[in-house]
């Protein structure tokens, strides 16, 4: 892997300055005179004193968002990578299918326009002017919840909502045997299914959004598209433990999978992706606090800050809940690129590297994660131990290139509450999972052998995935799944600020009542000397350990 | 009701524990009430005068229906029962058949006979747990071949119907009693069986088994689900799934279509 400094040689000459000058100081160190840390948990916020010696990693500061997206959006259809311009090839009589990212992404939300309406608009004006009237909309889900009206409505504005729902607007459903189509095998021997409209389409359109470096490329339509029989391939604890990490994808077995899988796909459709990235301007205005180095707080953010958490404490964990989800992001979109989809992702993942990465030296004995209040599986939900689970260990913990930021045998500190919480409608098989499944083993091995193709056929979970607005059967399995490379690297988890110590038995976790409590419980085992880091979130990074 | 024994193996060891899926039948499987099979079986006796005295008879009841219906489900299964108080065993069977094939058959939410067969494939035996007449259900149990149910009774005497029920009576905590005897009985292992019911005062029920759902459930058992972290089902009608955009064609096929494609299918 090139070193961090390597990475930063290749980029042009503003955007170094940029680069260079904005990520100075994202490394801190902790001394006597530091202030206290914002550590995301759950629904609220921990404010502490972290160790003297504790490394702070923080996000890059956002970078410059395109000044007209609509204009960037209509350049990139006119000049796409590696493919003709949108228009060149239409044709009236042709079949075409628009394929959408679901409400999993961007965390949390953006404000409106979403930028899938804004590529939709340009998209659907350029197929209305060619005269291609069988136009199809298909919100990519995958096995994921289907979105509600008012939720696709909000996501692809009201032109494209009024037009095309419901009968030409509408969420992929991976149950529906009769609407789906084996395309073949990889040379792995992986059976690549996909949306029967989208397979028989002249072409397939992917409007996507990526967040992180994990999403995008051949994982849009070969996973956004596909059902069970196609997921079981790369979502299993086998690909995914040999996966370092999944923000790295040339080093993801999971990509890997997907990357095979999706040129299959290519091989039969004329798929045209449309990729943006976008900065990392999750909060804005009297909240933008939350993206400082708390060395640097004016006493205005000190006021802010406890005036947040005291506004916080006092409601109710619904109407907190509620509070919270309500929030939109003022993301800016950083770049837009159409074409063959390779040549696009590549674009894109180097923009959205260059908004993420943060070169750190070496690895440290413990790392504090702090688990927020939304992850890409609860918007508009209740966040479930599981899903703290797959956040804590599967994203967050993940979020490195080269090495882990905890080295092999170290102790992940979890900040979350971890409440017996789950949304009945959206994630019923979370609950019979949580409560019989983890009861027998926590080992994803012995998990996926015994239980998941159970869950997979449950007629009661797929009627509820098909026809009402539940995650699939087998969705809990891949969360668990999700944290296989963290439980094999780290020797030990221990959940602070934890409210219900049995869930985190459940999860095989260890429970402090503090963060102070879960660093003095780690130290005893790791010696005084043990080394700490903490990953400042919100928004995100990424680190580039040497 | 039948009366069970639990057999060993012929090889001597325990049989390994079976799984089933209990179902309610009003509201669950079918947008009716036992109302409307009511109404259906006494607007169809006899001669029209006849009809007319039943018909009045049960319009005097009402209010007494809906406040029994308010307190306690056994209450009103009581009332209603007493409606058919000297017709003919023979008369209400027929008429039972006669509502199956005519109105029950077509109100079956069509998800909901694909759930209870994709349930049957997956190894769960359907078992109908409902306050519904036992001249009802038996022929709808025929006709989704469900071999096992339990419904209620009307005690006869001389072959009329006295008005009363006989015991157990199907409502609320008899459901579960009834469910607990049955597993052990037929060595069903309770806590990993389904049930599926739509009413509050089906809480017992529900509660009973290891995996509780509810369907089209009321505010009150909607709320209970809710707390108890139970999956909450809902079956649409055909008309109701239209409007809903789902783009699966086959939605829009009733009950009816899909029994007699599947039983072509069998053939």
């Amino acid at each position: 892997m090139a070193r961090p400094e390597a990475r930063l040689k290749e980029l042009k000459p503003a955007d170094l300055r940029h680069e260079v000058g904005a990520r100075r100081d994202l490394v801190v160190t902790v001394n006597r005179r530091s202030e206290r840390r914002l550590i995301a948990y759950g629904d609220d916020f921990m404010y502490e004193k972290l160790p003297v010696g504790t490394r702070v990693i923080y996000p890059p500061p956002p970078l410059e968002a395109l000044p007209d997206p609509d204009q960037a959006i209509r350049y990139a259809l006119l000049r796409p990578e590696n493919a003709e311009p949108l228009f060149a090839q239409l044709n009236p009589n042709m079949r075409v299918t628009i394929a959408i990212d679901d409400i999993s992404l961007p965390l949390p939300p953006m404000r409106r326009p979403d930028i899938r309406e804004r590529i939709l608009n340009q998209v659907l004006q350029t197929l209305a002017d060619y005269g291609v009237d069988d136009v199809h909309l298909i919100i990519a889900t995958s096995l994921h919840r289907r979105m509600t009206e008012a939720e696709i409505r909000r996501m692809v504005g009201e032109k494209a909502f009024k037009q095309f729902w419901p009968e030409r607007l509408y969420n992929f459903d991976g149950e529906n045997r009769a609407e789906l189509v084996m395309l073949g095998k990889s040379d792995h021997g992986e059976e690549v299914w996909l949306s029967k409209r989208a397979a028989e389409s002249d072409l397939l359109i992917y409007a996507n959004l990526n967040l992180v470096p994990m999403d995008g490329g051949h994982k849009s339509v070969a996973v956004g598209l596909a059902p069970y029989q196609s997921l079981r391939h790369h979502h299993n604890p086998a690909t995914l433990r040999d996966s370092h990490s999944y923000m790295d994808p040339p080093h993801s077995a999971l990509h890997r999978s997907a990357n095979r899988m999706g040129r299959v796909v290519n091989e039969h459709v004329n798929v045209f992706t449309v990729e943006t990235a976008i900065n990392t301007r999750m909060y804005g205005g009297m909240l933008d606090f939350l993206h400082k180095n708390e060395d640097r707080f004016t006493d205005w953010d000190r006021t802010r800050v406890n005036g947040f958490r005291w506004t916080l404490r006092n409601l109710s964990n619904d109407m907190r809940r509620r509070m919270l989800q309500q929030y939109a992001s003022p993301y800016g979109m950083t770049g837009v690129w159409a074409g063959e989809t390779e040549a696009v992702h590549q674009k894109a993942l180097a923009k959205v590297y260059q908004q993420y990465c943060v070169p750190v030296t070496g690895q440290s004995d413990i790392l504090i994660l702090g688990v927020p209040f939304i992850c890409p599986y609860n918007v508009n939900s209740i966040m479930n131990p599981v899903l703290v689970q797959s956040t804590g260990l599967g994203y967050l913990f993940n979020m490195y290139r080269g090495q882990p930021l905890v080295r092999a045998g170290g102790t992940v500190i979890i900040c979350h509450p971890l409440r017996d919480e789950f949304h009945p409608e959206h994630h019923p098989s979370y609950i019979e999972f949580f409560h019989r499944c983890l009861a027998e083993t926590t080992d994803g091995m012995e998990l996926e052998k015994n239980f998941e193709r159970e869950f997979a056929a449950n007629p009661t979970y797929i009627h509820m995935y098909r026809y009402g607005h539940a995650y699939h059967g087998v969705h809990p399995f891949y969360m668990w799944y999700w944290g296989e490379p963290a439980r094999q690297h780290a020797g030990r988890v221990i959940a602070a600020g934890c409210e219900e110590p049995e869930v985190a038995a459940r999860l095989g976790w260890d429970a402090a009542d503090t963060l102070d409590e879960a660093i003095a419980m780690a130290t005893a085992d790791l010696g005084r000397s043990a080394t700490i880091t903490y990953l400042h979130l919100p928004p995100l990074v990424i680190a580039d350990v040497e | 009701m039948s009366v069970y024994r639990s057999r060993p193996a012929r090889n001597g060891r325990p049989r390994p524990a079976r799984r089933a899926a209990f179902y309610d039948l009003d509201g669950t499987l079918a947008d009716l009430n036992l109302v409307h099979a009511a109404l259906f079986v006494l607007a169809n006796l006899g001669e029209w005068t006849g009809r007319a005295g039943y018909l009045l008879s049960f319009a005097a009841r009402l209010p007494r229906l809906y406040f029994a219906e308010q307190r306690d489900r056994r209450l009103l299964n009581t009332v209603l029962f007493d409606a058919f108080k000297g017709i003919s065993g023979d008369r209400l069977a027929e008429l039972g058949e006669e509502y199956c094939d005519r109105v029950l058959i077509g109100h079956l939410y069509p998800q909901a006979v694909d759930m209870l067969e994709a349930n049957r494939a997956a190894g769960l035996d359907p078992v109908l747990v409902t306050g519904s007449p036992d001249f009802i259900v038996a022929p709808l149990a025929r006709h989704l071949r469900i071999a096992e149910f339990v419904a209620n009774r009307l005690a006869m005497v001389g072959g009329r119907a006295t008005g009363r029920l006989a015991e157990p009576v199907m409502a609320a905590e008899e459901k579960a009693a009834w469910c607990a005897s049955f597993a052990a009985a037929r060595n069903f292992d309770l806590g990993a069986c389904w049930a599926y019911a739509d009413s509050h005062y089906d809480l017992p029920f529900l509660a009973a088994v290891g995996h509780p759902v509810a369907v089209n459930p009321s505010s009150r058992l909607r709320a209970a689900a809710r707390g108890r972290q139970w999956p909450i089902l809902h079956f649409a009608r055909n008309d109701d799934a239209e409007s809903a955009g789902f783009d699966d064609d086959s939605v829009a096929d009733s009950a009816e279509e899909r029994l007699r494609r599947r039983s072509d299918g069998a053939a």
